[in-house]
């Protein structure tokens, strides 16, 4: 079975600990607990007809009280760019941590998902805005950790890229 | 004291604060001492004194490359994990934080499972970043509502300019057939400032029944001291009064002695609106009346003025939100509304007698929240 280790980026409150629990144990709370430090989870997924065990890092959120550690990247094969839909801050946020990334980890396959997709209401995040990130090749991928919408699907298409022979 | 003896108290301090000694060597880290209870629950191997730590924790792992260069480096030099979270057998998950560094040229790695210090950092960023998301959204929403104050005044007016013009058009012509278009033209644009304006309210109406159920900040509902909201309410109506010469009279005791289960903010503008219905059915030089009776652990507040009555039409809608769009000859329906949804929320009730021979009285009916501090 291939093992592939993914992290999950983004700034504090977006749901990358929600996506992981959606995604491996299929729950979900809309209570915020704060993630301080990291927490691993696996989960074996089928991508392609290929055995993927995805080796799932939470990484604390990166704001101005944390700073991304750049050594929790190290061996990485993939990253879960994670941004609030319903704050287009977060999505700002998320382009420069994928800036910071890029030089310290290199070339590495990532998706963007744009999570609570549920709360459309809330939406902030412009269909003009969307075509930017398209136009940078980004296909961000909106996801909702609540109703379980494109979670799994973003998952299994990073496992995807992460295996496709470069 | 012999470096046995000092080694040994050093073991037992450690092992007092919970922390795993582990010393790296020929590839492997053996625990020194006797390990902390909590280190064979992960490590169900590691239970005595020369065990070795088994390569099974992908977070370790990684930081042993870090700890691997601290430990080259020699000197003073450590090098710190930062939390992680490991898994006990029985899937309780333990934080622990590393610490690589070299004592007397051995490679030391400190396993700490942290406590009462980390839950405390952790509950400080927990409150620290709802924070920041809070004024985020806020910041985000008035936002929105700059954009959409801005669409409303402009809207508003090009409407107002209309009549204007129109009535100016009407005082200079003569032909009546003219003044009948210009006529037609400022009530069509009246309309449209009216429509507009009953939008507005619509919105901020269905705002208001958002908030059913909770507190506007989402927080349990707090206290109110009501001698000192009753004071707060008297001086927001103050000129008011004055302006229509109109008394407020108070009739009740110890009001410091009593608190009232609400948030302040929205007892003191719940008393204000009712003491301002009662100032615009008042007669002019007359009096509106507040009075309080406090009983088995209720308040019972009372609004009274000797105005006339309100229709019953109007009476039947005088709380909700159909009322909203049609203003009654005295009350404005929406901040009634917002009384309505502030009471019931601290499980009060809120409502309104007419007397036969004229005047109205407004009254709720709040839980109490004990004696005074």
């Amino acid at each position: 079975m291939i093992q592939k280790k993914i992290c999950m980026i983004g700034a504090s409150g977006v749901g990358k600990t929600s996506l992981i629990a959606k995604f491996v144990h299929s729950m979900f709370s809309d209570k915020y607990l704060t993630t301080v430090g990291v927490k691993i989870d696996k989960k074996t997924v089928s991508v392609d007809g290929a055995e993927v065990m995805l080796m799932i890092w939470d990484l604390e959120g990166d704001d101005e009280y944390q700073r991304l550690q750049m050594s929790y990247l190290r061996g990485t094969s993939g990253y879960l760019l994670v941004a609030d839909g319903t704050r287009q801050i977060t999505l700002d946020q998320a382009i420069e941590i994928q800036g910071r990334v890029a030089e310290a980890v290199g070339p590495v396959p990532f998706l963007l998902a744009l999570n609570k997709a549920d709360l459309a209401p809330q939406w902030e995040i412009e269909q003009a805005r969307m075509d930017d990130l398209m136009a940078r090749g980004w296909k961000p991928f909106k996801t909702s950790a609540k109703e379980g919408a494109g979670v799994e699907e973003a998952f299994v298409e990073l496992g995807r890229r992460m295996i496709q022979p470069s | 004291m012999s470096k046995l003896e000092r080694d040994a108290r050093a073991s037992a301090v450690l092992e007092t604060l919970g922390i795993a000694v582990f010393i790296h060597a020929s590839g492997a880290l053996r625990i020194s001492g006797q390990p902390p209870d909590w280190v064979g629950l992960i490590w169900p191997t590691v239970t005595a004194p020369d065990a070795t730590l088994p390569g099974s924790s992908a977070f370790l792992e990684n930081f042993l490359i870090d700890a691997r260069e601290c430990w080259t480096a020699g000197g003073e030099k450590r090098a710190r994990s930062g939390p992680w979270v490991e898994q006990t057998a029985d899937g309780a998950e333990v934080s622990l934080e590393a610490t690589a560094l070299t004592i007397g040229g051995q490679s030391i790695l400190l396993l700490e499972k942290l406590g009462e210090v980390f839950e405390a950092k952790k509950s400080m960023l927990q409150k620290a970043r709802e924070t920041v998301i809070a004024y985020q959204r806020l910041n985000s929403e008035m936002q929105k509502k700059e954009i959409l104050l801005h669409c409303i005044s402009e809207e508003m007016n090009a409407a107002l300019a209309n009549v204007i013009t129109a009535l100016r058009l009407i005082e200079l012509e003569k032909d009546p057939r003219r003044i009948a278009q210009l006529l037609s033209l400022a009530s069509r644009a009246t309309e449209e400032q009216q429509t507009l304006i009953n939008k507005v309210l619509n919105v901020f109406a269905a705002e208001l029944e958002g908030l059913r159920g909770r507190d506007i900040d989402g927080a349990a509902i707090a206290e109110t001291k009501l001698g000192d909201a009753i004071r707060a309410a008297e001086e927001n109506v103050a000129t008011q009064f004055a302006d229509k010469r109109v008394r407020l009279r108070l009739a009740g005791s110890g009001l410091d002695e009593i608190r009232v289960a609400m948030n302040s903010t929205h007892f003191i503008r719940v008393i204000s609106t009712l003491l301002e219905n009662g100032l615009q059915s008042a007669p002019l030089g007359d009096e509106v009346r507040l009075s309080f009776a406090e009983e088995a652990g209720s308040l019972l507040i009372r609004v009274s003025d000797n105005g006339p009555s309100f229709p019953p039409d109007i009476c039947a809608n005088l709380f909700s939100r159909a009322g909203t769009t049609t203003p009654g000859p005295q009350a404005s329906q929406l901040p009634l509304q917002f009384c309505r949804i502030a009471v019931e929320n601290c499980e009060g009730e809120i409502g309104y007698e007419s007397r036969k021979d004229g005047g109205n009285t407004f009254w709720i009916l709040l839980p109490t929240a004990g004696p005074a501090k």
